[in-house]
């Protein structure tokens, strides 16, 4: 479904991807995991296109979207649900909400689309009228997906979703994400709370320093020496 | 009583004025990121077509903004989706846009005043439109029409950026360009279309204003400087307190001007410092 292929990309004179691959099948659950500054939130906007690649190629559902306006490529059914949330805080809950729906074909149907993920989110439905900045960090956190879902995505690609948010509701963050995947969503998770999160996806990827360092099946890295020293800290 | 209702009628009616001007460089500055020098031109402008549609057409000077303002947003369109857009496309970082944005508008502001000079001359020019009292009141007609012109435009302004699709694209592009992007917002063209907006509520502005006021090419400067007071008076970026600061600084023009017309600047600067000792990040600053 997205195949990632050579990617660099660099801020200015400095590079941070080398040569990045990555593939996620349609229908799997896979998590992409690195220490701070690795350089996943880079590659996540190089394919979502907020940001340029260098070189590479990135290719989802068969269309070449490297180089592609971000409009475009989640026109294709490729949701970013962005690091540290970033919903509109000036604007209601609900209008959020219509933000994530802005493309054409969800547009129309945004109703039905509120209805579901309101099911999926009962609390973002008391608070539908309230401001965004009014809502914890929790409720951001649920509000960044649910507008993330409301474009009708095929494949989302989220970006720390447990980032600053209390064991009790990163379970529950978890769960909701779990619950996604069986609805036939393709997820790839980029997380820092390595447990968890070879806990419930199908594969994950290893990023240092802008290199591909590991992948595999989340079963054999939770047992590899190298990922259990590095970010398991045993 | 009468003076002041006159006074106060005259300061609402400039407060909307303002507010439309100031609302249309708000979405220049805070949306499309283009501090725009030649705002104030484009009043000018307006103001001169209105005059010019009326001796060449004998079109009535309100309707007459059914022509002033489309003009203006394809204006304005056209020079974003050319000039500032590749200047957008040229700078490493938005602040180095910035610069180049306000020296760029620095020579369209020269362009466009030395081309109304060369088609309109330098002479005051002025109209009667409306003059007739309203009966035993003071108030021209005129004020009372353009008035209610300018709450109905308002309100719809309004409406348009509370209620329809684009217009929620338009704030949500304001908080955050990225992540409006990110939901499948085109932002090229929404910046183009701000930066049109803009211009056109400049022109309707403009045209209002010529009902009111003798208008000269030499105009668009003072206006200019007006909305940047506005603008930074409501918060930087907050289209609510540019309309609320425009309001504010109608009634503060109307009274001052009535007791003493050449202090009118000074209490404009006043009242812009206070305000800012007491709210530094201005009326709906956060
Ligand atoms: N806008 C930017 N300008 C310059 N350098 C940047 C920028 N954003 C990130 N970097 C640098 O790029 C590298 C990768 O950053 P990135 O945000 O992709 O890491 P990350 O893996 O997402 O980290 P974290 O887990 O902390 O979110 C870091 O060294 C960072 O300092
Ligand atoms: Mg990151």
């Amino acid at each position: 479904m997205l195949e990632i292929n050579g990617l660099s990309a660099s801020y200015g004179n400095v590079q941070v991807l080398w040569d990045v691959c990555l593939r996620v099948d349609e229908g799997e659950f896979v998590a992409l995991v690195g220490a701070n500054g690795a350089g996943k939130t880079t590659l996540l906007n190089a394919v979502s296109g907020v940001m340029k690649p260098g070189s590479g190629s990135v290719t989802f559902m068969g269309h070449r979207i490297d180089g592609s306006a971000p409009n475009a490529i989640v026109n294709l059914g490729l949701s970013h649900i962005p690091e540290s949330r970033q919903v509109f805080t000036e604007m209601s809950v609900r209008e959020n909400l219509e933000m994530g729906a802005y493309p054409s074909r969800a547009w129309k149907s945004r109703r039905e689309t509120m209805k579901k993920v309101f099911g999926l989110f009962p609390r973002l439905e008391e608070r539908a009228g309230q401001l965004a900045r009014s809502l914890s960090g929790g409720e951001q956190q649920m509000l960044a997906l649910g507008r993330g879902l409301m474009s009708l995505p095929k494949m989302c690609m989220i970006d720390e979703p447990s980032n600053g948010l209390a064991p009790l509701i990163v379970t529950e963050i978890f769960e909701i994400l779990k619950s996604l995947h069986k609805e036939g969503i393709t997820i790839l998770l980029v997380e820092q709370n390595v447990r968890q999160t070879l806990a419930i996806a199908d594969r994950a990827y290893v990023l240092e320093n802008g290199h591909n360092a590991l992948d595999g099946a989340c079963c054999d890295l939770a047992e590899s020496e190298h990922v259990r020293k590095a970010y398991l800290g045993h | 009583m009468i003076a002041f209702r006159d006074i106060f009628i005259t300061g609402l009616l400039l407060g909307g004025i303002f507010a439309l001007v100031s609302v249309g460089l708000t979405l220049q500055y805070g949306v499309a990121r283009v501090l725009n020098v030649a705002h104030g031109e484009f009043i000018m402008v307006g103001a001169f077509m209105t005059f010019w549609l009326l001796g060449s057409a004998n079109l009535n000077p309100l309707l007459s903004v059914a022509i002033t303002g489309p003009v203006a947003f394809i204006m304005g369109f056209i020079l974003h989706k050319t000039l500032f857009r590749r200047l957008m496309d040229t700078s490493p970082s938005l602040d180095i846009f910035e610069g180049k944005s306000l020296l760029a508008s620095f020579g369209l502001l020269y362009v466009v005043q030395n081309l109304a000079r060369i088609i309109w001359g330098s002479d005051v020019e002025g109209y009667n439109f409306l003059n007739s009292t309203v009966t035993a009141a003071q108030i021209p007609l005129n004020r009372l029409v353009a008035l209610a012109f300018v709450v109905v435009l308002g309100g719809a302004f309004y409406f348009f950026l509370a209620r329809t699709r684009l217009g929620k694209a338009i704030r949500a592009s304001a908080q955050s360009p990225t992540t409006a992007e990110l939901m499948g917002v085109d932002i090229r063209n929404v910046l183009a279309i701000c930066f049109g907006l803009g211009l056109g509520l400049a022109a309707i502005a403009g045209s209002l204003l010529s009902t009111l006021f003798a208008i000269q090419t030499s105009i668009g400067l003072g206006y200019t400087v007006i909305a940047m007071v506005v603008v930074v008076m409501g918060g930087l970026g907050s289209i609510t307190g540019a309309m609320i600061g425009g309001i504010i600084l109608g009634l503060v023009s109307s009274t001052v001007t009535f007791f003493h017309p050449s202090l009118t600047m000074i209490a404009y600067y006043v009242i812009f410092i206070v305000l800012l000792l007491a709210r530094p990040k201005g009326i709906m600053g956060k």
